[in-house]
């Protein structure tokens, strides 16, 4: 056979043949280097073909690290929660209000106001005349829908609104809720803007 | 041929592995992905997007947005920041446990503009004691999960985006160059209808130097008949129409619009933790639309 292919080589007009020939062992080593490598890299970084684990987590273990604490639901959160399935069918759940139906959350000056002494009123009795938002004139009456949260929840739903959609406002305490409702005394009749205007902003 | 047996079999056994890589294995791992719960809450997720959203996907797709816009964020680190939001009754104690955490914070000026940031920790575990101290205080203390990396520094996402956010994608349209931004967010961060269609009917007004050809054939000048158009463009200058027309989007316009603002890939999931409001850490200081990433 080794006679045949020296041959055909020096002749070079015959066909070529093919033969076995052993690896050479440097290749054989380049391998095995390069499958150790890739086991090793796949167990740190792949996760064993968990659906869930994307980069930069290496694995489930590695994702439970960042998962939020059961019960402790950030205010804010909570806030958007209650926002979203009561407030947010008129004011849309991006802040922007109605046109003509219910005013803009984002940058509203009542929202944004340095105290909250007027608009911890407004979710508690209702909103009954026209108001003025923003530039735009609004007349139509809004139901006391904070009346039934409690402290904690109404403050942390005016706390969303006023932290979000580039509001950026202070966090409000419900503390600051319970002083005002104290304040409220018992009262059912919604406010108008112009009877909220005279009313303290702190 | 003396070897045909071991070449074909190396040549199937080549295909097949690759079938096996390609095709076996993903579905394997993500074909039973069904939708889910928002993480803390009850709401599901990814909801099915309207039907004119869908069909503003056909007009995404047969105008090939896809291959200048891609839709997908890429994430390389993950932190916690926790974030002081009422320093409680006793400001002396709270500046006390924020100095014991580091010496830095024990300053008055840290009780200043609430809520803020004030320490960035590696991750919840490492969050419990600081929590801890400052509780103690009687101050009230939140911890923010906050992904990092280039794509969430653009404001084109707050976390990465994962197969659960392309469910009901068909087909997804997860683009593979960036002439444009990411829109995997664009409902997000431009959720203003009329910036949108201003800027399809011309791009460069709305985003300085932008490359992208404006899509007028999406729109209709039209003579106004007694009344003009809610939906009218509202356009200035030189694009304004001549007087007594105005500019309106034909369906497919406002198809495509519904769609880009139904691209909302941003909530909290097991695989992609993330504080769903980044109220007090990257999020945009306003709600005008004009500041873009496709100019930067």
């Amino acid at each position: 056979m080794t006679a045949d292919l020296k041959t055909a080589k020096s002749s070079g007009d015959t066909e070529p043949t093919s033969a076995f020939t052993t690896m050479p062992l440097w290749l054989v080593v380049m391998t095995m280097l390069v499958l150790f490598w890739g086991t090793i890299s796949f167990d740190q970084h792949g996760a064993w073909f968990e659906p869930r684990v994307y980069e930069p987590y290496e694995s489930v273990a590695d994702l439970q690290r960042f998962q939020p604490r059961s019960g402790g639901q950030s205010v804010l959160l909570r806030g958007k929660t209650l926002f979203d399935s009561n407030c947010a069918l008129c004011h849309g759940t991006d802040g922007l209000g109605k046109p003509n139906q219910a005013p803009p959350l984002a940058g509203s000056e009542w929202v944004l106001a340095k105290g909250v002494n007027r608009l911890v009123r407004i979710p508690s009795v209702g909103l009954s005349g026209p108001v003025e938002v923003k530039g735009q004139q609004f007349n139509l009456s809004m139901a006391a829908m904070g009346a039934a949260y409690s402290h904690e929840d109404l403050a942390a739903v005016l706390s969303y609104i006023r932290n979000s959609w580039g509001n950026k406002a202070s966090i409000v305490t419900p503390d600051q809720v319970k002083k005002v409702r104290a304040d409220l005394a018992g009262r059912t009749q919604p406010y108008s803007p112009d009877e909220l205007k005279t009313l303290p902003e702190e | 041929m003396k070897a045909s047996a071991i070449v074909f079999l190396a040549a199937f056994l080549v295909l097949v592995s690759s079938w096996a890589g390609l095709v076996l294995t993903p579905q394997l791992q993500l074909g039973g992905v069904t939708q889910t719960n928002i993480l803390g809450s009850s709401d599901l997720y990814p909801v099915m997007r309207p039907g004119m959203a869908r069909q503003g996907l056909e007009v995404y797709r047969a105008n090939g947005c896809m291959y200048c816009h891609s839709q997908q964020v890429s994430q390389d680190a993950t932190h916690c920041e926790i974030i002081l939001t009422d320093p409680g009754t006793n400001a002396v104690a709270t500046l006390a446990a924020l100095g014991s955490l580091n010496t830095e914070l024990a300053k008055p000026a840290t009780l200043a503009d609430l809520p803020k940031t004030i320490l960035t920790v590696a991750d919840m575990n490492a969050a419990d004691p600081v929590l801890k101290t400052l509780h103690g205080a009687g101050a009230q203390v939140e911890v923010h999960v906050v992904p990092q990396g280039p794509d969430i520094a653009r404001g084109w996402g707050r976390r990465r985006t994962v197969a659960q956010d392309y469910l009901y994608d068909d087909p997804v349209q997860l683009g593979v160059r960036r002439i444009g931004p990411d829109l995997a967010n664009e409902g997000n961060f431009k959720p203003d209808a009329g910036w949108q269609y201003r800027h399809l009917y011309a791009p460069a007004s709305e985003t300085p130097g932008s490359q992208m050809p404006p899509y007028r054939f999406l729109f209709e000048t039209r003579k106004i008949v007694r009344e003009p158009s809610p939906d009218a463009l509202k356009l200035s200058g030189d694009l304004a129409p001549a007087a007594g027309y105005e500019v309106v989007p034909k369906p497919e316009a406002r198809a495509l619009v519904a769609y880009l603002m139904s691209l909302r890939a941003d909530a909290p999931l097991f695989e992609a933790p993330v504080t769903s409001l980044a109220a007090s850490t990257s999020a945009p200081d306003t709600n005008a639309p004009a500041a873009t990433s496709s100019s930067k």
